[in-house]
């Protein structure tokens, strides 16, 4: 037995963090993931961009793991012609290009139907393929801050905050399942489908409830760290600089616990806590307690004890924190690749464990720009050396 | 009576649901609306999520969490706790292709849906365990909510940056609205539960392990590379150096250029003053090292500027600006209402209102909302025929 998704090819055209990450947790699933770019046209995420603030690549190392790279220029008519005949041996075309874009490159639904009836293609941008503002730029701030999601964190008395990147992935893990979802369908139809990802709407699904009540003609508001049941509910300063402990409360039993744990069993009797509903309207008043005992206790060790008591509590980690962990390294949620250079580092694997098959997961690091090309031009393409060589020459391969 | 939309990708799948907390339950969600028939278990009195807040009504009955995670899907009131809950629960899971079960470790056996007893019972059936921190590894057995699961993945301790890490430096980091690590989760339970569907014909049933710690982990990969590349992000430098949010007269938007064109078309938004044209700015590198500079001035020009109109003007000439959009706005915007990202549901003691269907368009249209949050135990009034899964129906 393989790996779940052994068997499916994508040609994946995608570039940047959400779509680059939707066929990269495929890809770890078992599909064969063959990125496409180009000398004229790497993906812009190969090279660092400075308003972040450094100089180093930004995600790319992680999304292209365990992909096979290839370089077809799509401003050849040539180049087309050699990415139809990919997609014509693939299950999936992939693709994050503005709407309309790969259309006009003469690569849009229809024309990849014409090469593989049951071809599935994956569209991910900014605001879908359809409707008035299908044509707006965009990045992962800009999908929260469309969405809702964005307005609606931060602190209650400040400004919206921006969602970085995991916005990005999200969509790539929504873009994911759909397209699952999709090979499903063909599975039961024989049919294709054009499965079109709106980033800015996976912002708003994230917020479903929250626009349900705007619906009903409420006006949900940021909160900060407040939960609107529970209390304690927040990020307490911890022993050490910089270090925070979250803890959420959501029961009296939870609460009588805690106050046990914090060798404080009078608060158990106050009656200013006594119940849900009077712990949440004095919960100002409650963290400043809380916050006074967790400082005196790292944070883990408050974690552990809380967790000991029965109550949700966790260390707020740094990477450096995570990469370190024993019960994700367990889990196979963080990894040690090695790239082709030989260098190592921590990755993220994929999220799921399953019970039969293949290990999923990552098998391989960052492939070069157009490392995979004797397989994928030579074997699977059927393409000579003198073919290749021929259309290198014409920068078509290029 | 609710059925899944005939050509629905997943039309003929049928899940059964044990669901207390949120990413349980948004799984179920994206399978519902991709078109399997769920059916929620529901211990008497019905989950624990009908009382979560927030309310759609003022006596705080209906929530609206859950209506927005249950809709579509049935309900099944079998007491686990009872012979003759686990029998009912067993014929439903006899039918079903996918079971969903958040219920803690230590509790499973009791209630007969640890791993092995599900395996021997229904070896067709793909089960997904959704846990806090999975199924497996030394803290299998913590618990957790939403703000420890955002906080356990790192990203938690980042946030916030740009204006609002500026404004309030001291205070403790900051969550994401409502059940963004919650909701991961979910997305990748139901990756993983449609991932060892397909693997079905060659494996046979198997358990899947979600962990919402490593859902987290999954889409917060970008820290954890920065890591092992050298550096390590903080919450106080990861910042755009120039951009971001910017308050305007009557909101915020979003301004983020990353590529020289963009950084052009802005300034020729901002009506290209003097300051902005200094050749020095042509480079990326300089933009970067003048950000607090730069970020002053943008501040100052957008701070009586109406959101609508610039970005309309800015997106015209390519700028990624956007507004930061309030609910009442999402769902009334044009360009979702085009889109059909809302329709309206039933919803038993409010009424009709619209909510929000799914991310994802399958070949050129909207997917469709089966129905509101069900009535506790509604699904007995289903037919028999009409609820077996695609195993069931084909003996696969």
């Amino acid at each position: 037995m393989g790996k779940p998704l052994a068997g499916i090819r994508i040609a994946d055209f995608t570039a940047h963090a959400a779509g680059p990450f939707c066929t990269h947790m495929l890809s770890q699933l078992g599909a064969e993931c063959i990125k496409i770019e180009s000398t004229l046209r790497p993906d812009i995420f190969r090279k660092p961009h400075p308003v972040y603030g450094r100089m180093g690549p930004a995600s790319f190392d992680q999304v292209s793991s365990n992909k096979l790279s290839v370089r077809i220029n799509l401003k050849h008519a040539e180049g087309i012609a050699l990415a139809k005949r990919l997609v014509a041996i693939s299950d999936v075309a992939a693709e994050s290009f503005r709407p309309r874009v790969l259309a006009r490159l003469g690569l849009g639904y229809e024309d990849l139907r014409a090469v593989k009836a049951d071809i599935i293609v994956l569209s991910v941008s900014s605001s879908g393929q359809t409707g008035p503002d299908s044509h707006f730029a965009g990045y992962a701030p800009l999908f929260g801050a469309w969405g809702g999601l964005g307005l609606l964190t931060g602190y209650a008395d400040g400004p919206p905050v921006e969602i970085r990147h995991v916005m990005d992935h999200s969509v790539g893990l929504n873009a994911a399942t759909a397209l699952v979802a999709a090979l499903h369908h063909r599975r039961a139809t024989g049919q294709g489908q054009h499965v079109d990802v709106s980033a800015r709407e996976v912002a708003s699904s994230l917020i479903g409830e929250a626009l349900l009540l705007a619906a009903a003609g409420a006006v949900p508001e940021r909160m900060g760290n407040d939960h609107p049941r529970m209390a304690p509910h927040g990020v307490y300063s911890a022993q050490g600089e910089d270090c925070w402990v979250t803890i959420a409360v959501g029961t009296d039993a939870e609460w009588r616990a805690l106050a046990q744990a914090m060798n404080a069993p009078q608060l158990a009797g106050d009656v200013r806590f006594a119940t849900a509903k009077t712990r949440h309207a004095n919960r100002a008043e409650l963290n400043g307690i809380v916050a006074q005992w967790t400082k005196t206790l790292s944070a883990d060790t408050a974690a552990s004890l809380l967790q000991a008591a029965g109550i949700s509590a966790h260390a707020s980690w740094t990477a450096g924190d995570v990469v370190a962990d024993a019960h994700l390294r367990a889990r196979h949620a963080i990894v040690d690749v090695k790239e082709p250079d030989g260098r190592g580092r921590a990755a993220v694997g994929v999220p799921m464990r399953m019970s039969k098959g293949e290990e999923i997961g990552i098998a391989s690091g960052t492939p070069q720009l157009g490392e995979h090309e004797d397989y994928v031009f030579g074997e699977l393409l059927g393409l000579t050396r003198a073919e290749r060589q021929a259309l290198q020459d014409e920068k078509v391969i290029h | 009576m609710k059925q899944g939309a005939q050509n629905a990708p997943l039309a003929g799948f049928k899940a059964v649901l044990c669901a207390s907390g949120v990413a349980a339950a948004y799984a179920g969600r994206l399978l519902t609306v991709l078109g399997a028939e769920t059916v929620l278990l529901e211990p008497p009195g019905g989950t624990s999520l009908r009382r979560e807040p927030p309310f759609l009504d003022k006596a705080g009955k209906v929530s609206a969490l859950f209506a927005y995670l249950a809709a579509g899907a049935h309900s099944s009131v079998c007491d686990m706790e009872t012979e003759r809950g686990r029998s009912a629960a067993a014929a439903l899971l006899s039918e079903a292709d996918i079971l969903i079960d958040d219920t803690p470790l230590a509790e499973r056996e009791r209630r007969g849906t640890d791993q092995a007893a599900i395996a021997a019972r229904y070896p067709l059936l793909v089960h997904v365990s959704v846990l806090p921190f999975g199924a497996s590894g030394p803290k299998a057995n913590w618990t957790a909510e939403e703000i420890n699961l955002l906080h356990a993945s790192s990203e938690g301790n980042l946030l916030p940056n740009g204006l609002s890490q500026e404004l309030f430096p001291d205070r403790p980091p900051l969550k994401i609205y409502g059940h963004f690590a919650s909701m991961q989760g979910g997305i990748a339970a139901a990756l993983g539960a449609l991932s060892a569907l397909w693997a079905r014909p060659e494996t046979g049933g198997q358990f899947v392990d979600i962990a919402t710690q490593d859902a987290v982990l999954a889409v917060s990969a970008f820290a954890i590379q920065r890591f092992g590349d050298g550096s390590v992000e903080h919450r106080a430098t990861r910042s755009f150096r120039y951009g971001g949010v910017l308050p305007c007269a009557d909101g915020y938007v979003e301004l983020l250029t990353l590529e020289q064109h963009q950084w052009t078309s802005f300034v020729d938004l901002i009506g290209r003053p003097a300051w902005a044209l200094d050749p020095a700015l042509d480079d990326s590198l300089e933009r970067s090292r003048q950000g607090a500079a730069i970020n002053l001035r943008i501040r100052e020009w957008a701070k009586d500027k109406h959101v609508a109109d610039i970005v309309a003007r800015g997106q015209v000439l390519g700028v990624p600006i956007a507004r930061y959009n309030t609910p009442a706005e999402v769902l009334t915007d044009p360009h979702e209402r085009a889109r059909g990202l809302f329709a309206p549901v039933e919803i038993d003691g409010v009424g009709a209102c619209d909510m929000l269907v799914a991310p994802f368009h399958f070949d050129g249209g909207p997917l469709t909302l089966v129905g509101g949050p069900p009535a506790l135990d509604d699904y007995l009034q289903r037919q028999p025929s009409a609820r077996r899964g695609r195993a069931a129906q084909s003996g696969a």
